[in-house]
């Protein structure tokens, strides 16, 4: 009787063993993240903010060469200096949307948690105008792409439709409109804001300053809606000054460094091969452009050693040269065989195993300016928006005096390399800026180009060469020579678009269809919508 | 002396055995039936006469009998025992029948009469001294009847059987019959005699007053009594098993040696399907039982060892991007220790592990001490070398360049420095990158001087022994690997220690310990990643390996070969980088027993396995991608501990008639992973000096750590009726920490059943027959914790600013647990004496509501998410045949052949019935991915564009484009087994392995870089005029545009994945050993008592292959996801060898 005891109580432990799950919650909650009932939703625009303007290799690989602002020979460059493919290219393909996406999931999840609150208004409205600028450049890179379904999957979307451009496009304008007018300065801002510090007018201008540069992206597409969002913008109140522009400094002791600064300084080959074009050079030298010697400089010294060495180099304007694109060390595209080839700085003799290097002639970004781990990345400026207006006025349209703005818009963007570090590295001196300014004054015939290659210039020299490209498409100038090259993935043209992501006939096929039926095909040459 | 019956067989091999067998041998034309009786004969006559000459040694001896003993207060028992080791005598007593108190002697040089009369005086009992030494111990008022009893012992045939052992249970005495199978002993008649002979089973017979005994031996291959460890530790007759099993025993793994152990099972086990890493010493393993049992997790079996679950997580796996394998759990164990391997292969049989078991159960036991034995030592040695096959089959014709144009200066050659797109290779001088001048000729053996000869130095030594009340076993090993990838290898020293030990004659508790010290150099990086050696398997024809070496200049920069910084030099990748793990693992079990009565005991176990792993890596200074370097630190903890309970009770409810075995319990599970990595801000200050302590800053991820708990009661209760009629059910009811708290627990039966027809109907010729049947069900969790909640993180902060974001993988707040159901049908028959026999087994399960972590595109918001509605069906057959068709005295061939069937079929993936996308490769224009209503995982990949006629369409430059990814085959094999032969004359030993595998695909990089950098030699046509494509053009026109055959075929592969899909079939010879046991007569004069000697090879040859340039067993990552996807890994080596095993004397 007593051993049954045993046993049957025995058996009743074990069954109570299995019972007993009242610590489970506690085990199956982790330790080292929180809830929505903790979290303050603020925190993920400075997450996304970041995330989307350091752009890094994102930019590098392939937008800066096709724009013909950088040239290099290196390797896996080829995919933008010669429209050939090296390296991996289905990787370099997909760091727009990957990225994109990835910081506007962080900025949707941020609005769904402050949806309806009142509380957070201003908060919702600035994360709607900072997905709009998101989404603006995934689209503009991709054409038809997720926008009204993009981030559901926690709502059980998980193949996205893709819209259409125009469709995106309409729906951006109309959101911005609405975000914009919406936002109160008198309500309590972003707390974790990179931008503007929470400062909601700043948001403002921001708002209508993007406005303006969708609207501007449809004067081929679509000049109707151009004019009337262009405008929209003029009268809301865009950027007045570089203290509006939305940058954001990177943060190199936590783990937040710049990307582009990170790449040249841990790869050699990057740095002895990535030079600036000779397309910008060429232009910005025609123009005694001042910002030569706060974005240029020549190795200096002797041979491949001096050329990798991490040391400023010699930013006498007169002496700095793009470098063509199109070119290879060694083999029949030397650089030594291009048009006006400086010839190459001969070997150091002091350095064992030194060699000639072949392009340390040419201009290179500044070290003290651009392999700064601390330095800012551009999503959108003043001396821009007063372009964009600037060519607003110039088509006729009610955004007041183009001239006025052209000018503003020189002023801006020589002061705004200077933003480019936290302690100002790249400094235009004042009155060259004005003699500058003074000496190019917007002439009607040649408005229009005179208006973008600034655009062109003053994207190249603050590395934000995606919208650079994106321009460019747009308003044709700079005038590009494509490079001849054998094996190139386009028809021997610059691309105008960049292929979808390589993983999307995996997880959204069905996507993927609809947008080659509306579009064409999945490659370089294919045009998207606004880009007539 | 009598001989015992061990040393009578040793006597097997003596000359004059040898001799009678070869006059024997030499009797032709005689029936083969008859030669085996007649040898049979022989044998036993010969051992008659030596046990008869024994006895004749042993009369001279008789009046030598005394002893000296001095013991103070020692039980009887133990005097007793002194007399015996010191004179020929043997006592018989019952345990009740001896002086209970204790007894103090002193004698020297004493007659054995005399001390026992003195022992015994004032006592109750006194002692008769019987024939053959023998003395009995007796109250005093019990008559001994010293009684002779006869008998004769036969075969089952009734044929007189000679030699065999009779002996008086308790004691060491006895006789054996004679050439008519006569016997004749004098006993007690209260006595029970012992008989037994090898190859029959052993009887105990009562004599029960009796004086005549005839005795009818019974065959050993008719009881097949064989024992198998199941689920829970629990021992059980495998006759009356209802599902399959099957044991692995240690000889198959510890003669040729695999640094992961898993390896050695494969082609041995139906159902088992193995694959390795191309990852270097101690790299993971993927194993599936009965397939891809479920669209979620590793796909690997649960490894328990000696009842209690070990862990076997992998600790990281290379993918598309590159990285190492830093190896799996069960690669840490040494092949020496274990004892055997059972793996059980259906459900009913893991039922009671509930979810980890869903894949099936391997239960491992090691090796133990056997009570009351002498001290024992053993020690093997083994020494391996690897050496690295060449299966590619690349071009010879045409040489480094682009275009057909050769390098004409360094930049050049760097351009240029992985592409072998140039002329015809002509002898002529050409630059290289390093700027001197080398023939323009292809280099014979180029890539296979790459990588070393690897060489594995295993040393085992084990002490066992045992008295009455418990036994040990403690080993020592070392294991030391030089890897072929150069500057890599494996260090691992294991300490293994086995007691058992009785507390009381209720109380047995045991102690298993495994520690381990595992240290590696260097894992090799696979896959497309910086940092690989593998690289170097892409150099042209003509570039010769060589100079690539050292890898880097006088100041330490790495030799770049290619303007591709991320493509390291492989000489800089395999001495400059560094990422070397070290692992310190202790694996222990408790366990306590007690037993109230023989038929019902109560166990309490706790298994503990505690793991702390350390890893460094370093990118040095001068790397081409990172030149001022970095590293970074981790350290990781795993714990699983177990703790469970486990009542027993066997029991006939029906005497003689119906048996219950039943035992309930339950265990609790916990199981946790934590861990901290540590990396250096930027670069190193100082150039060189590879040290956390050498950066400006250092940066700490967040410390991670994850905990899950399983509590479950279980129940497993046997009915057999007889012993030919068996119905076992389990239940198991399971709480998951892991899942939301309504949706926690399950319920899980199964049942099964076995019948022994065999029992009941007798047929000619079949000793054995059984028929199994089972139904059973499994329930599973998800493969991580804390996947049913939404949950945030805080990011670095930015300037000041904080910063969060929250996983890209999107949780499922619905998750419940999934379940496996199987039905298994099979039937066991051996015939005549177990010379041939066969297992064949049906399975069909299917899996229901699968938690499976699927990939999404980043624009849905998620990189990945939970999908809880999958479901997957595997249906097979498993065929195991085995047999013994030659068997003569000194000469035998057992083969042992295996097969199995599994179709593999994707039910249901989530609510659409999307594909589910799995691994890729670095081009990404294929991929993996589970296809509803297709065997998983599919190969999804491009075939040729092609117009609605079927004809290729060429694009306006004439080149080829890919059409719409489709499923072109599964990864994982259809059709495999092994067919082992094990072959043994006299004292040698032949045994090899062939193994096969047909019906999977493989996705291979090699195929696609080959051809893209033009080494394959699908490259060939058109190279020096230029390609025309077969086809048409997008208006239907015949296309006949010649493009420059880089171009074309460039394109070709990036375009049209379906050139890398290639069939991985093949028939390899997998094992080789031929040993030699040194016979015993020759080593009476060394220290040793036993000394085996075999040659070994593993992979020595490829019968038969499908995949040109790869060896079809290649891949880089143990992951289901990434099953079958191959490229830039440690090429397949060969091994060879020898194994030594030496036995000291006691």
């Amino acid at each position: 009787m007593k051993k049954r005891l045993i046993y049957s109580s025995l058996v009743l432990g074990a069954t109570l063993f299995a019972g007993c799950t009242k610590d489970f919650n506690k085990i199956n909650t982790d330790p080292n993240q929180t809830s929505s009932a903790l979290i303050n939703p603020n925190y993920f625009m400075s997450q996304a903010q970041i995330q989307f303007a350091n752009a890094g290799y994102r930019e590098l690989l392939l937008q800066s060469c096709w724009i013909q602002g950088l040239a290099s020979t290196e390797g896996y460059y080829t995919n933008g200096d010669k429209y050939v493919y090296g390296g991996s290219p289905q990787t370099y393909t997909n760091m727009i949307w990957n990225d994109d996406y990835g910081a506007g999931t962080l900025v949707y999840e941020m609005k769904n948690l402050v949806k309806g609150n009142a509380a957070f208004s201003n908060l919702d409205n600035c994360g709607t105008i900072l997905l709009v600028a998101i989404q603006q450049q995934t689209t503009d890179a991709y054409g038809d792409s997720p926008y009204s379904q993009a981030y559901q999957a926690k709502s059980g979307v998980y193949t996205p439709a893709f819209d259409k451009t125009q469709a995106i496009y309409t729906n951006m304008l109309s959101q911005l409109a609405t975000a914009t007018a919406a936002l109160d300065a008198s309500k309590p801002g972003p707390t974790s804001d990179l931008f503007y510090n929470g400062n909601v007018a700043q948001w403002k201008k921001l708002g209508y300053s993007l406005m303006l540069r969708i609207a501007m992206r449809l004067t081929k597409a679509d000049p109707a809606t151009a004019q009337k969002y262009a405008e929209m913008a003029y009268t809301g109140g865009a950027m007045s000054s570089i203290a509006d522009d939305a940058v954001v400094l990177s943060d190199n002791a936590d783990n937040n460094s710049n990307n582009s600064a990170n790449t040249f300084l841990n790869n050699v080959p990057d740095w002895q091969g990535v030079r600036w074009g000779k397309t910008l050079i060429s232009y910005m030298q025609t123009n005694s452009d001042p910002r030569i010697s706060a974005i240029a400089e020549i190795a200096i010294g002797n041979g491949l050693a001096a050329n990798a060495a991490y040391v400023p180099g010699d930013n006498t304007a007169s002496k700095q040269l793009g470098m063509p694109n199109g070119y290879d060390i060694g083999g029949a595209h030397d650089i030594s065989t291009a048009p006006g080839y400086p010839g190459a700085t001969p070997a150091n003799p002091a350095v064992t195993g030194d060699g000639p290097a072949e392009q340390g002639l040419y201009s290179r970004p500044r070290f003290a300016v651009y392999l700064d781990r601390n330095r800012a990345s551009f999503v959108a400026t003043y001396g821009e928006t007063e372009l964009l207006f600037a060519e607003a006025a110039t088509r006729g349209w009610a955004t007041g005096v183009a001239a006025t703005h052209f000018a503003n818009a020189l002023a801006a963007d020589m002061q705004e390399v200077s933003q480019l570090n936290s302690t100002p590295q790249a400094v235009v001196d004042p009155t060259a800026i004005a003699t500058y300014v003074a000496a190019h004054p917007l002439v009607p015939a040649t408005a229009l180009q005179q208006i973008n290659m600034e655009y062109y210039v003053s994207h190249c020299t603050t590395f934000n060469f995606i919208e650079a490209w994106n321009n460019w498409r747009r308003s044709d100038f700079p005038v590009l020579t494509p490079v001849v090259y054998p094996g190139q993935f386009t028809d021997g043209s610059i691309p105008r678009r960049v292929t979808y992501p390589v993983s999307i006939p995996q997880t959204n096929p069905a996507g993927l269809a609809a947008a080659i039926a509306d579009q064409g095909a999945d490659n370089f040459m294919t045009r998207v919508w606004w880009d007539k | 002396m009598l001989l015992s019956l061990e040393q009578n067989l040793a006597m097997y091999h003596s000359p004059l055995i040898s001799k009678n067998m070869k006059y024997f041998r030499h009797l032709r034309g005689v029936k083969n039936r008859y030669r085996l009786i007649k040898s049979i004969l022989i044998m036993k006559l010969t051992i008659i006469f030596l046990a008869i000459f024994n006895l004749q040694a042993l009369a001279n001896v008789y009046s030598q009998q005394k002893v000296s003993i001095n013991l103070k207060s020692a039980d009887f028992k133990k005097v007793i025992t002194a007399i015996q080791k010191q004179t020929n005598y043997h006592f018989v007593f019952s345990e009740r029948k001896i002086p209970a108190k204790n007894v103090s002697i002193n004698v020297q040089n004493e007659n054995v009469t005399n001390v026992l009369d003195q022992l015994l005086a004032n006592t109750d009992f006194t002692y008769t001294e019987m024939a053959n030494n023998l003395i009995v111990i007796t109250g005093k008022n019990e008559v001994v009847v010293n009684k002779v009893v006869t008998g004769k012992v036969v075969d089952d045939k009734g044929l007189p059987l000679p030699g065999v052992s009779i002996k008086i249970k308790g004691s060491s005495a006895g006789t054996v019959t004679d050439i008519n199978g006569a016997f004749s002993i004098n006993v007690a008649d209260d006595a029970v005699l012992v008989v037994s002979f090898i190859g029959y089973d052993t009887q105990e017979i009562a004599v029960a007053g009796r004086s005549s005994i005839n005795v009818t031996m019974r065959s050993a291959s008719q009881n097949l009594n064989e024992v198998v460890v199941t689920a829970l530790g629990i021992k059980k007759e495998e006759r009356r098993l209802g599902y399959s099993a099957t044991t692995v025993g240690g000889d198959d793994f510890n003669k040729v040696k695999e640094t992961n152990v898993a390896a050695s099972l494969e082609g041995r086990v139906s159902g088992l399907q193995i694959s390795g890493t191309n990852g270097g010493p101690g790299s993971s393993v993927r194993l599936l039982l009965r397939g891809v049992t479920s669209q979620s997790g590793s796909g690997s079996p649960l490894f328990v060892i000696n009842g209690v679950p070990m862990d076997n997580t992998q600790r990281g796996a290379s993918g598309e991007w590159g990285g190492a394998d830093y190896g799996d759990g069960i690669a840490n164990l040494n092949p020496d220790d274990i004892e055997s391997m059972t793996v059980l292969k259906g459900q009913s049989a893991s039922a009671l592990y509930g979810s980890r078991a869903a894949n099936g159960v391997i239960m491992i036991t090691t090796k133990s001490g056997k009570k009351n034995t002498n001290f024992g030592v053993e020690y093997s040695t083994n020494y391996q070398m690897d050496k690295v096959r060449n299966d590619l089959d690349y071009q010879n014709l045409y040489g480094q360049g682009q275009h057909g144009q050769k390098p004409t200066d360094i930049g050049s050659a760097m351009n240029d420095g992985s592409e072998a797109w140039g002329p015809r290779l002509d002898g002529s001088q050409v630059i290289q990158f390093d700027g001197k001048m080398y023939p323009y000729s292809a280099v014979p053996n180029n890539i296979l001087s790459f990588y070393n000869t690897g060489h594995t130095f295993t040393n085992t030594v084990a002490f066992t022994g045992g008295g009455d009340k418990g036994a040990f076993r403690f080993s020592l090993s070392d294991l030391n690997n030089a890897g072929v990838v150069p500057n890599s290898g494996l260090d691992r020293k294991s300490f293994n220690l086995n007691t058992t030990q009785s507390v009381t004659s209720k109380l047995d508790v045991s102690l298993v310990a495994n520690y381990i010290v595992d240290n590696e150099k260097n894992r090799t990086g696979l896959s497309d990643g910086p940092g690989n050696p593998n690289n170097v398997l892409f150099l042209s024809p003509n570039e010769d390996q060589k100079i690539l070496a050292p890898g880097y200049g006088a100041n330490g920069v790495e030799t770049q070969f290619t303007d591709d910084n991320y493509v390291t030099n492989p000489y800089f990748a395999a001495y400059k980088f560094s990422s070397n793990t070290s692992r310190e693992r202790l694996i222990t079990s408790a366990s306590a027993k007690y037993n109230f009565t023989p038929w019902l005991f109560a166990q309490l176990r706790l298994g503990y396995d505690v793991i702390n792993d350390k890893r460094i890596d370093i990118t040095p200074t001068g790397t081409g991608y990172n030149a001022q370097g970095n590293m970074s630190q981790s350290n990781g903890k795993i714990t699983e501990q177990n703790t469970d309970i486990l009542i027993g009770a066997k029991h006939d409810l029906v005497k003689n008639l119906l048996n219950l075995d039943l035992s309930v319990g339950g265990n609790i599970r916990k199981a946790g992973d934590e861990g901290t990595r540590i990396y250096g801000q930027n670069n190193f200050i100082i150039p060189y000096f590879y040290s956390l302590s050498n950066f400006s800053g250092r940066s700490a991820d967040v410390p991670y750590f994850h905990s899950r708990q399983t509590n479950s009661a279980y129940y497993t209760a046997d009915f057999a009726i007889k012993d030919f009629l068996v119905l076992s059910t389990t239940g198991r009811y399971d709480a998951y920490s892991t899942l939301p708290a309504n949706n926690r627990g399950i319920f899980t039966p199964s049942v099964s059943g076995s019948f022994i027809f065999s029992d009941l109907y007798h047929i000619n010729g079949l000793d054995f027959g059984k028929i199994r049947l089972s139904y059973a069900q499994t329930s599973g969790e998800p493969a991580t914790p804390y996947s049913d909640a939404v949950y945030y993180s805080l990011a670095n902060s930015i300037n000041g600013t904080p910063a969060a974001s929250f996983n890209s993988t999107l949780p499922n707040l619905f998750l419940k647990p999934y379940t496996l159901t199987e039905v298994e049908a099979g039937t066991e028959m051996k015939f005549w004496g177990n010379r041939f026999g066969f297992d064949l087994a049906y399975f069909a399960r299917k899996t229901k509501n699968e938690i499976t972590q699927a990939s999404l595109d980043i624009s849905s918001g998620y990189n990945s998410y939970y999908v809880a509605s999958g479901s997957t069906q595997n249906r097979g057959i498993e065929v195991e045949v085995h047999g013994t068709p030659v068997k003569t005295s000194d000469f035998s061939w057992t083969p042992a052949f295996n097969f199995t069937y599994v179709k593999n079929k994707i039910l249901k993936t989530d609510a659409n019935d999307a594909n589910i996308g799995l691994g890729t490769y670095r081009p990404f224009n294929a991929n993996l991915a589970f296809v509803p209503g297709l065997p998983g995982p599919q190969v999804m990949a491009s075939d040729y564009l092609r117009n609605a006629a079927g004809q290729i369409v060429f694009d306006a430059q004439g080149l080829p484009q890919g059409g719409p990814r489709k499923p072109m085959g599964s990864t994982v094999p259809k059709y495999y087994g092994g067919f082992n032969n094990d072959f043994s004359y006299k004292g040698f030993n032949l045994s090899f392995l062939i193994d096969y595998r047909y019906g999977n695909k493989i996705l291979s990089a090699t195929s696609y870089y080959s051809t893209l950098r033009g080494l394959n030699k699908i490259t060939l046509p058109g190279r020096e005029t230029g390609v025309v494509g077969q086809g048409v053009d997008a208006t239907g026109a015949p296309n006949t545009i010649n493009v420059d055959a880089q171009t074309y075929y460039q394109k070709l592969a990036r375009q049209v994945s379906a050139f890398d899909v290639l069939d991985g079939s093949f028939i390899k010879l997998r094992q080789v050993s031929f040993g030699y046991t040194i016979p015993k007569t020759l080593l009476s004069a060394t220290p040793f008592s036993s000394i085996n000697v075999s040659l070994v090879g593993r992979n020595l040859w490829t019968i038969m292959k499908r995949s040109d340039n790869i060896d079809p067993e290649s891949g880089f990552s143990p992951n289901v996801a990434y099953a079958g996807i191959e490229g830039t890994s440690i090429p397949a080596v060969r091994t060879y060898g020898f194994s030594v095993n030496f036995k000291f004397k006691n």
